[in-house]
């Protein structure tokens, strides 16, 4: 039996692809009867439903923790629950790592290959210049503010950036709301239905506008999605912005950034420690049949699986990243009870090649939050409601806040009866 | 006539004589059968072709605008549920809007300046294969590319607008960021990108207009603008007509600059029809809503095409 396999890593990282070939070839031994053909393509929303449709879409492929809950819902992602449950160690998974993959029924349908809390990512070097202590990120967002201020005085650079489009704008408030003790969706006489419109979410928003007309900090650029909010930090354009750790990555490898420029705290607090997560699972095409979907879920254990709790493995992992410049150390949310996970992060530390004093208050913060999920029902849309409410307030003076939230309600209330129907 | 129609258009009805002395049937039904198997087996290919390639996916489409599908299970019909939705989706009149806004802005702006240029260059005495390549130019360059340094000059704090409106003290613009400049400011993109390759039909065109029109225009003494509206514009009428069809059906169609510079905003106040559709269909994925908006949008332009044409079919030359 042959199954088809993406995230082959590109030839542009020789080391890591080596080892995810060699990984293929160890798993062929291992399993005689599969075969694994391995692609480099990457998840992309705009040419899956195409390859879904014409049967090209690999056995085994790597989204977004954003896309599950709506590939559930369309039944475009095998159920894997059995096949999870006969893992090593499936009576030891971290309950909030497997989340993002569970169905409203309970059902397991992706397993997480990396998963990260979002946080306040900052430039060390530009908080120095203000005369900030970069080993003293803010905690609140009043403080977040107050440095944004300050490094727009002191710098002229824009103190701090939030994405607002392609839908990273309504993902960002909504963690920013969860910090603020508040939720996206309710669920009322058994249907979730939209719950952004009270306090918190208002708090983010007048507390953007006061950024944007009254501190006047946060520049004038205010249509940009999360990738180029990362480009702009990489070229020391912004003071601080929303993102996951892991973007340090990119910030090294894909846009030449300084190490040292880059820090990161945990998601600022409005009164509640929450945060929402982000990262990637791996998921089984929905044609596969029961012994392709076991092959599968074998594959995905062997190879983004057993790093997380096999202390051998994770060596292996960790040299050859080291070894190809990708970032080891970078602290994620453990996929495993601590029993499990703790001897492959004490390996982990040992090959680390990034400045682990950076990560130190981003890893000390989330340890204390409490990890939010995505809205249940149709968040994307949400998220789509709310990119205008965040855009509304950010590029137009007059803009009032609650207006702009109960538009958003009025869109996404029949999307979510509609999605429930 | 030329000379060699001369010499055979006595033979061509001779023989079309002799032929209907001895076979009666009407000339409409022998041209039907002349045509029939030789002609079918000639535009088999192409028929072949153009129905799996083109008129089968049309149906698909039609098809799959009454279903709700996730493309692994059955499709399920929904009769016209998925048109139903897509009325009472709000951001739809938005969009609607938005839409019939860029097409008006593009044929302001957009329309006129090829001509002019296309005019401007032919009236060059010299330089005029250099102004050809440099009006081309951005024909060549990758959409997405160009868009990409158009997003850095419309960049309100780091951008090139910006720096020169500041040097030259006339302040700055919002460009994309307002409701009000974002539209304007996507026309503008689209005109410079688009320009070229229409610039160069307007020049074809106008290299078949008779010097000798022009000539005679001079001895009259007729002003350079009354040559170009007795001798240019009438000869272009034809070209201009279908250039207008085609820019307008264009323009419905717009994503690209979209998609690239504004995501629909600032405020959806640039989600275009063919965005809305995209959002429909991969990021929500339904397939179904995206099918219904593609078939409404077929219908209006094809209407909208036959109107336009049966409307201007007496002015035009073609």
């Amino acid at each position: 039996m042959t199954i088809t396999v993406a995230d082959l890593p590109p030839t542009t990282q020789a080391k890591s692809r080596q080892q995810f070939l060699d990984q293929v070839a160890a798993f062929e031994r291992d399993n005689p009867k599969i075969k694994i053909n391995a692609t480099d393509s990457q998840w992309e929303a705009k040419t899956f439903a195409a390859r879904l449709a014409g049967g090209q879409l690999e056995t085994v492929f790597i989204v977004p923790l954003t896309e599950p809950p709506g590939l559930i819902k369309r039944r475009q992602i095998a159920d894997i629950t059995d096949e999870t449950r006969a893992l090593p160690h499936a009576d030891k998974f971290e309950s909030r790592a497997l989340k993002p993959g569970t169905g409203p029924d309970g059902r397991i349908y992706g397993l997480p290959t990396s998963e990260w809390a979002l946080g306040l990512t900052y430039n060390r070097q530009l908080f120095t210049k203000a005369g900030l202590d970069p080993d003293k990120p803010p905690k609140t967002w009043d403080e977040v503010r107050l440095a944004a201020k300050t490094i727009f005085e002191k710098t002229g650079i824009p103190g701090y950036a939030q994405p607002t489009t392609n839908n990273t704008g309504g993902w960002t408030l909504t963690a920013m709301t969860y910090t603020h003790g508040g939720r996206a969706e309710k669920e009322v006489d058994g249907k979730q239905v939209p719950a952004f419109n009270d306090g918190p979410a208002l708090e983010v928003l007048e507390w953007l506008k006061a950024m944007r007309w009254e501190d006047d900090s946060i520049g004038r650029q205010h249509l940009r999605n999360g990738a180029d909010v990362l480009k702009d930090f990489s070229a020391g354009r912004i003071g601080m912005t929303i993102a996951t750790p892991s973007t340090y990555g990119d910030h090294i490898t894909k846009y030449n950034g300084d190490p040292a420029m880059f820090g990161v705290t945990a998601l600022p607090s409005g009164g509640t420690a929450a945060t929402l997560l982000g990262g990637k699972m791996a998921v089984v095409s929905p044609k596969a049949g029961t012994a392709e979907r076991a092959a599968a879920v074998k594959w995905i254990d062997f190879r983004y699986l057993r790093p997380k709790y096999d202390t051998t493995a994770a060596e292996e992992r960790a040299k050859a990243n080291a070894a190809d410049d990708i970032p080891v150390g970078i602290p994620a949310v453990p996929f495993y009870q601590p029993q499990v996970v703790d001897p492959v992060l004490e390996i982990e530390r040992r090959h680390a090649n990034v400045p682990l004093n950076s990560f130190k208050s981003y890893a000390a913060g989330v340890a204390t939050q409490d990890y939010v999920p995505e809205p249940p029902v149709a968040g994307q849309d949400v998220y789509a409601a709310l990119d205008v409410a965040v855009q509304a307030v950010l590029t137009r003076k007059d803009a009032d806040p609650a207006t702009e939230l109960r538009n958003a309600e009025e869109k996404v209330a029949p999307i979510l009866e509609r999605a429930q129907r | 006539m030329t000379e060699l129609q001369q010499r055979q258009a006595p033979t061509r009805a001779a023989g079309a004589a002799t032929r209907s002395a001895y076979h009666p049937p009407p000339p409409r039904r022998r041209f039907r059968r002349g045509f029939g198997l030789g002609g079918l087996i000639t535009l088999l290919p192409l028929l072949l072709v153009f129905g799996y390639f083109g008129w089968w996916p049309i149906g698909q489409s039609v098809m799959l605008s009454l279903q709700q599908t996730n493309l692994v299970d059955p499709p399920t019909w929904v009769g016209v549920d998925n048109f139903r939705y897509l009325f009472a989706d709000p951001l739809l009149w938005t969009t609607l809007r938005n839409t019939a806004w860029f097409v008006v802005l593009a044929l302001i702006f957009g329309f006129p300046v090829p001509v002019l240029l296309a005019l401007f260059v032919s009236e060059l005495r010299r330089l005029g294969g250099v102004f050809r390549v440099l009006v081309y130019l951005p024909v060549l360059v990758p959409p997405v590319v160009a868009l990409l340094l158009w997003k850095w000059f419309y960049d309100p704090d780091f951008g090139l607008f910006n720096q020169v409106l500041g040097a030259v003290g006339l302040g700055s613009s919002s460009w994309l960021q307002s409701t009000a400049t974002a539209m304007p400011s996507l026309v503008l993109a689209t005109t410079w990108a688009h320009a070229g390759s229409t610039v160069l039909i307007y020049l074809a065109a106008l290299s078949g207009v008779p010097s000798e029109l022009y000539e005679a225009a001079e001895i009259d003494g007729a002003s350079i603008w009354r040559r170009l509206w007795h001798v240019t514009l009438p000869h272009l009428r034809g070209v201009l007509l279908i250039m207008l069809l085609l820019q307008i059906i264009g323009t419905f169609q717009i994503f690209t600059e979209p998609f690239i510079l504004t995501d629909g905003g600032p405020e959806d106040s640039t989600v275009t029809i063919l965005l809305l559709i995209y959002r429909y269909a991969f990021l929500n994925g339904d397939y179904g809503m995206a099918a219904a908006l593609s078939v409404m949008l077929a219908i209006v332009l094809a209407t909208l095409s036959a109107v336009y044409l049966r409307l201007t079919r007496k002015w035009s030359t073609t």
